[in-house]
């Protein structure tokens, strides 16, 4: 299962990774919608929402499909409203798909991030009822299918004393209450949704819940012309004595039709569970064995100064501030290992580096960045690249890219600083730090500190003695191989013009990390 | 974006936008062919019988106080023989008893058979299986025995529908294939 899993999950990120690029190219990458896939969900449902009170303002329980029809004759309002509150809905469906199928193959699925992923998907199958039940409200020929359908599988539950497909034989008029309580699910689902998208983000720090403002009106108007130009119309209404013909149907929230119409109710339900069991499963069989994970990170309270950088940068809200053990009067950082991903960011962010996943902390880098350097003598006009591992034009995998070496980090973000200072010390032309796309970085906001770290002084700094002519830091997708090249020329040529890297020989690399607390008082 | 890609990076959101618009109606036909249906559909109270006895002063004492009634009554609703004979041959024969753990829900029909469009002869029978103790009639009840003998003329993908009308203590037609024109 999991090398099936391993194999699907490999050529659909080949796949999403040409399409990244490819809206890279089109939209940059800070407004590439597909990056944005979880904030265009939250943009869509506000839409539904903003829409949606308008549409019940005009809306009546005793004549639904008539008043549907008499909104949709409202030119000026109605009909646009109502298009856009379905192409909104429709959008949201898309969106939330998107980044779920993302995420997965992204492999963020399971541990710490289980949480999201199956309250996620109990998010995406309430707004999928939502939307079942809108089109029930509509009640014309899709919502008659949608409500019959509806009734056929609670009818194989032993629930009932006689079937409610009942209500709908024709024998008499469909009781009221049917589509009071309809209604009443459609305008409290939301209430639920808002629940859910609470417990969705809970786990995660400064959670990201709308896109750029240029992509939210940008998406809000291009779904708003659709509505004007191309409204929906009104499909014929419901008939209880006539076998509903050919009619247009919603394909986001009635894909299923074709594929459970046929089945019998026993055979539906098994479907359904079965599916719903392997999306709501995926935590437990879509991770890595367990010798294959990730080890969550730790704590040396010896280097912890208290400083918080670590417990401000993580994004997962793992690491807490927490009294001392020994004598020292600050805090010492303590990292909660059920909710950390081992992303390694706080390696990145530890000045004295004394936080971070078993052999990646900071002081592991500097041993790794070392051997690297004595393995390969870099000339000194010579360009190392240090590549993240997971997007990055994918040059991470490489051993060189056109002559230049590549040194592969499991994130951008974990990156200390000093390692890039050793690079530049030990007398290389310069250091091209190839990361993520910030809005696609699998850890979140490792590519986002990076460059705070780099060019901004966060703390754990790029120290202000490295020539910044020397570092320079490219974003680039997975599928973006043709960045990493037309960047690393660039580089190139500007470091020829340079003088050659006076490189420092025996450069000790405990002064570069802090020392050690030896557990006295300062 | 650079500035000659504007247009293109305009022209993928019209056509992701217009592909939404299009998945948005898409034509599907919920049931394929053209057949017709001749449906039975109603739900009735129907005839509950019941046996009662009086409780012996000792079974009375085992009971709470609060509890404790001189008579108990054990009833059910009686069944009835559904059948159906369409075009002179029988589309079912059936049973229909009461559900619930008592069984003391009412009686419901609730079945579809297809048929080509055209005319058909349909004949629907709905007689009771057994017979009331006598004294506990009730006025007003369902009838020992329903009777519907009809043509009905079906266009493709009607619906005619059987039902029973409790004013009139009858089954009726209803939908298309109705003698009166909805």
């Amino acid at each position: 299962m999991r090398r099936l899993t391993g194999v699907l999950a490999r050529g659909v990120r080949r796949v999403m990774a040409r399409a990244d690029a490819a809206m890279n190219r089109l939209y940059g990458w800070r407004h590439n919608p597909l990056y944005m896939s979880g904030t265009l969900a939250a943009v869509s449902l506000a839409v539904v929402l903003v829409t949606g009170i308008y549409l019940l303002l005009f809306y009546r329980i005793g004549a639904p499909y008539a008043s549907v029809a008499r909104i949709t004759d409202q030119v000026w309002a109605g009909r646009w409203i109502r298009s856009l509150h379905r192409f909104a809905s429709d959008a949201a469906v898309l969106a939330a798909a998107v980044h779920a199928l993302r995420l997965f193959v992204q492999d963020r699925s399971w541990g710490p991030r289980a949480l999201a992923w199956v309250s996620g998907l109990v998010l995406l199958f309430s707004i999928f009822v939502c939307g079942w039940t809108g089109y029930v409200m509509v009640w014309d020929v899709q919502g008659e299918l949608l409500a019959r359908e509806g009734a056929r599988f609670f009818d194989l539950l032993p629930l009932f004393s006689e079937p409610i497909g009942r209500a709908f034989a024709g024998d008499r008029a469909i009781p009221g209450a049917f589509f009071f309580l309809n209604l009443f699910l459609h305008v409290a689902l939301p209430i639920g949704v808002g629940l859910l998208l609470w417990i969705h983000v809970s786990r995660v720090a400064r959670p990201a819940i709308l896109p750029p403002r240029g992509l939210t009106w940008g998406v809000t108007g291009i779904l708003t012309a659709l509505a004007v130009v191309w409204p929906v119309a009104m499909a014929p209404a419901a008939d209880l004595f006539r076998v509903a013909g050919r009619a247009p149907f919603d394909a986001f929230y009635s894909f299923w039709l074709p594929v459970v119409r046929p089945l019998p109710a026993g055979a539906a339900w098994a479907l359904v569970i079965v599916v719903s069991a392997v999306a709501l499963g995926a935590p437990l069989w879509a991770r890595p064995r367990k010798a294959a994970r990730q080890l969550p990170s730790t704590v040396d309270e010896r280097l912890c100064t208290g400083c918080e950088q670590c417990y401000l940068d993580c994004p997962y809200e793992a690491i807490a501030m927490i009294a001392r053990t020994d004598d020292r009067p600050t805090l010492v950082a303590h990292v909660d290992p059920d909710l950390c991903t081992s992303c390694g960011i706080c390696a990145g962010s530890c000045a004295p580096m004394g936080v971070g996943p078993p052999l990646r902390t900071g002081r592991d880098q500097l041993e790794l960045a070392s051997s690297f350097v004595a393995e390969r003598q870099s000339g000194a006009r010579d360009v190392v690249i240090i590549a993240c591992g997971r997007g990055a034009g994918g040059v991470g995998a490489l051993e060189s890219v056109e002559g230049a070496p590549v040194h592969a980090v499991q994130c951008a973000g974990n990156l200390h600083s000093s390692v890039v200072e050793y690079l530049v010390r030990s007398g290389v032309g310069g250091v091209l730090v190839v990361s993520c796309p910030p809005r696609d970085c699998w850890n979140r906001e490792g590519a986002k500190w990076l460059e705070a770290r780099l060019y901004h002084d966060r703390e754990a700094e790029l120290k202000a003695r490295v020539d910044r002519r020397r570092v320079r830091l490219l974003y680039a997708a997975e599928g973006e191989r043709h960045a990493v090249l037309a960047e690393l020329a660039q580089f190139r040529a500007a470091v020829a013009t340079l003088d050659a890297a006076a490189g420092e020989k025996d450069i000790d690399l405990s002064a570069l990390c802090e020392p050690v607390h030896d557990g006295a008082a300062p | 974006m650079s500035a000659a890609l504007r247009p293109a990076g305009v022209l993928v959101a019209l056509l992701a936008t217009a592909a939404l618009g299009a998945l948005s109606r898409v034509p599907y036909t919920g049931r394929r062919g053209t057949d017709a249906y001749v449906r039975l559909a109603w739900r009735t109270r129907g005839e509950r019988v019941e046996t009662c006895r009086r409780l012996s002063p000792e079974e009375l004492a085992r009971i709470p106080a609060h509890m404790r009634r001189e008579e108990e009554c054990v009833g059910h609703i009686l069944p009835y023989r559904l059948e159906v004979t369409l075009d002179d041959s029988l589309a079912t024969r059936d049973s229909v008893a009461s559900k619930g753990a008592r069984a003391d829900r009412p009686l419901y029909v609730f079945q579809e058979f297809p048929v080509a469009p055209g005319r058909h002869r349909l004949s629907v029978t709905f007689a009771r299986l057994g017979a009331i103790p006598a004294g506990q009639e009730e006025h007003g009840a369902l009838p020992e025995r329903l009777e519907l003998d009809a043509e009905v003329t079906l266009g493709p993908r009607q619906i005619a529908l059987v039902t029973y009308d409790e004013e009139r203590r009858k089954l009726v037609l209803k939908g298309y294939g109705a003698p009166v024109p909805r």
